[in-house]
């Protein structure tokens, strides 16, 4: 079970068809599913006769899954990759471990926006007015931005305070045209309908190539923020033991390296030999933008972010 | 030959023919409702720990937050104006155009009343979408504004958005129970009223709207409940801004993953829908 659209298709070219081919006796069935929380709503359902061995999902998620005992711990018995995976791919606390680090960036139609924007801040400008795109909180893309802006302008724990960063989002909110991209951020910007915003850099970098440049992605001045995908075994899924193998084969430096290759998620295997045209695509050789959060800990403080987003962002943006 | 049923055996035998009738739809109900909404009840009062996990426990902990946050009350009395807003345009919009069908006959009236149904055969996110190209602000409207030399404004992305499109989606479903609440009506009172010398907004005010009020209930009470319960148009035209109890509920199951906070809320969603039904049955008292 994984995440449906681009992030399906390419998947399925670049771990799930190599791993049936090396694996004749193993068929691989993958059920898409919009997003995480649909995914442990499945599970959650499918708890006394799990359908799924594998579920790929948003580290928060896992760790629901992992307190509500949804899940089997992967660790070194179930793969050996385990062991070369980047420290921050093994989260404290989550059976699952991280497959494929994202991180947020900054987007623009080149058509409507000549220079490129280099920082956050300049979603603010009064050019922009009624041209941003945000996918808002709950969304942790609006989250993120958030936290980044609240480091940029000198919080120091966003699990105590991130009154900076609102501040920050309020001084952006008069321009923002919808909170809600729909059907997604990249399209509604490469369509011109708004000119800049947040994303994803993974499925910004597709749309770079898919719209002939049209849609751009930076690293604003104050940083990134990382979102990991972890892969999860199920407890007591239908196939056993092929669950285990195809969590060992996604970890291995051979998959990361065809999956970064190919939508420019950032690897979590250290070993993982990618061409450099990929690497520099992702936040790979920029870690020193991309500002540490600790999504397990910050999802106790969520919900007292998302009443002062309610109550000190959106009505600026009326 | 056999004897003749007594009294009381025919009054049970229809009584069984009446449960053994109703019996499936019963069962069908108590299956595919009764027990999904007890169910949706019961977790209305789990635990949900900050990580996003449930706890099959019994806290009135999320009750006690929907009642003490404002944002609630607020969220709750914007989604009843809204829809009573909507449902009063949608009333007003589809009243001449029901009335005009109710009055003319024959193979107009049948085309007539294709052209009202046909909507309903396209999916509310097409017809959402086909909004947004009318109303974004290099679509149809405000193209059209800036050719007259006007100013654009602003038609999506918030309420205003929300009301057009739930207005024009309503449409059909109102022009339906009004149709179907206007057999009263009845030409010839008409022109006996004109007779005695009423003018056309008097022979309007005192006969065709007194005797058309089934219809506007009937009409209002579905078009109310569909407009609370909506959720794709908000969700598409609203850009964010506008906080509906159906988006929240979304919201919150489905991004947040705070379960018994959805559960508490599509109870309230239950609640309302159950006071509105009440106020129907009240008016079509009144009424008849």
């Amino acid at each position: 079970m994984a995440y449906s659209g681009l992030f399906q298709e390419r998947y399925t070219k670049a771990v799930v068809e190599p791993f049936m081919k090396a694996n004749p006796g193993i068929k691989v069935e993958y059920f898409p599913m919009p997003n995480s929380a649909q995914m442990l709503g499945n599970l959650r359902a499918q708890k006394a006769a799990p359908q799924a061995d594998v579920v790929i999902m948003d580290v928060s998620v896992s760790k629901a899954a992992t307190d509500e005992k949804l899940l089997n711990k992967i660790d070194d018995k179930v793969s050996k990759n385990v062991a070369d995976l980047y420290p921050n791919a093994r989260i404290p606390d989550v059976d699952g471990v991280a497959v494929t680090f994202d991180n947020l960036v900054m987007l623009y139609n080149t058509d409507a926006v000549k220079e490129a924007p280099k920082s956050w801040m300049d979603l603010a400008k009064p050019e922009f007015k009624g041209k941003v795109a945000i996918p808002g909180m709950p969304d942790i893309q609006g989250l993120s931005l958030v936290l980044i802006m609240d480091r940029a302008r000198g919080g120091t724990d966003y699990l105590k305070s991130v009154d900076k960063g609102i501040a920050a989002l309020g001084e952006i909110a008069p321009n923002v045209q919808t909170w809600e991209p729909k059907p997604e951020v990249y399209v509604t910007i490469i369509s011109g309908q708004a000119t800049v915003g947040a994303g994803w850099n993974a499925r910004a970098q597709v749309n770079t190539d898919t719209s002939n440049g049209k849609l751009q992605a930076v690293l604003p001045t104050e940083g990134s923020a990382f979102q990991i995908n972890t892969i999860n075994y199920v407890a007591n899924g239908p196939g056993k033991d092929a669950g285990a193998r195809f969590i060992d084969y996604a970890l291995s430096p051979e998959a990361q390296k065809a999956f970064t290759e190919s939508m420019f998620y950032a690897p979590t295997n250290a070993k993982a030999q990618i061409s450099d045209a990929a690497i520099a695509r992702t936040a790979v050789k920029s870690m020193d933008k991309v500002i540490p959060i600790d999504w397990i800990a910050l999802a106790k403080v969520r919900e007292p972010i998302m009443e002062q987003w309610r109550r000190k962002v959106i009505p600026l943006s009326r | 030959m056999a004897a003749p049923a007594s009294v009381a055996e025919v009054r049970n035998r229809r009584l069984a023919l009446v449960v053994a009738l109703i019996a499936p739809i019963a069962l069908v109900n108590a299956f595919g409702f009764l027990v999904p909404v007890l169910n949706l009840a019961r977790m209305s009062f789990y635990e949900v720990e900050p990580t996003g996990a449930m706890r099959e426990a019994f806290s009135l902990a999320t009750w006690a937050k929907v009642v003490a946050d404002s944002f609630y009350a607020e969220l709750i009395f914007n989604s009843v104006t809204v829809s009573l807003g909507i449902t009063l345009l949608t009333l007003v919009c589809s009243y001449p155009i029901a009335l005009y069908l109710h009055r003319s006959s024959g193979t107009w009236k049948t085309i007539l009343l294709v052209l009202v149904i046909s909507p309903l055969l396209t999916s509310a996110v097409v017809r959402t979408y086909g909004w947004i190209a009318i109303l974004s602000e290099n679509g149809l409207v405000n193209n059209a504004l800036a050719a007259l030399g006007l100013e654009r404004m602003r038609l999506m992305f918030n309420e205003t958005g929300v009301v057009i499109g739930l207005t024009e989606i309503l449409m059909p479903y109102m022009i339906l129970a009004l149709l179907a609440g206007f057999g009263r009506l009845d030409r010839q009172i008409e022109e006996a009223a004109s007779t005695l010398g009423a003018p056309p907004l008097t022979v309007f005010r005192r006969i065709i709207l007194p005797l058309t009020l089934p219809g506007i209930a009937l009409g209002c009470l579905l078009c109310f409940v569909l407009a609370v319960s909506s959720f794709i148009t908000p969700k598409l035209l609203g850009g964010g801004r506008v906080f509906l109890l159906a988006t929240e509920i979304y919201d919150q199951a489905i991004v947040t993953l705070n379960w018994p906070l959805a559960a508490t809320l599509s109870i309230l969603v239950l609640v309302i829908f159950g006071a509105a039904l009440v106020l129907y049955t009240r008016a079509l008292r009144a009424i008849m």
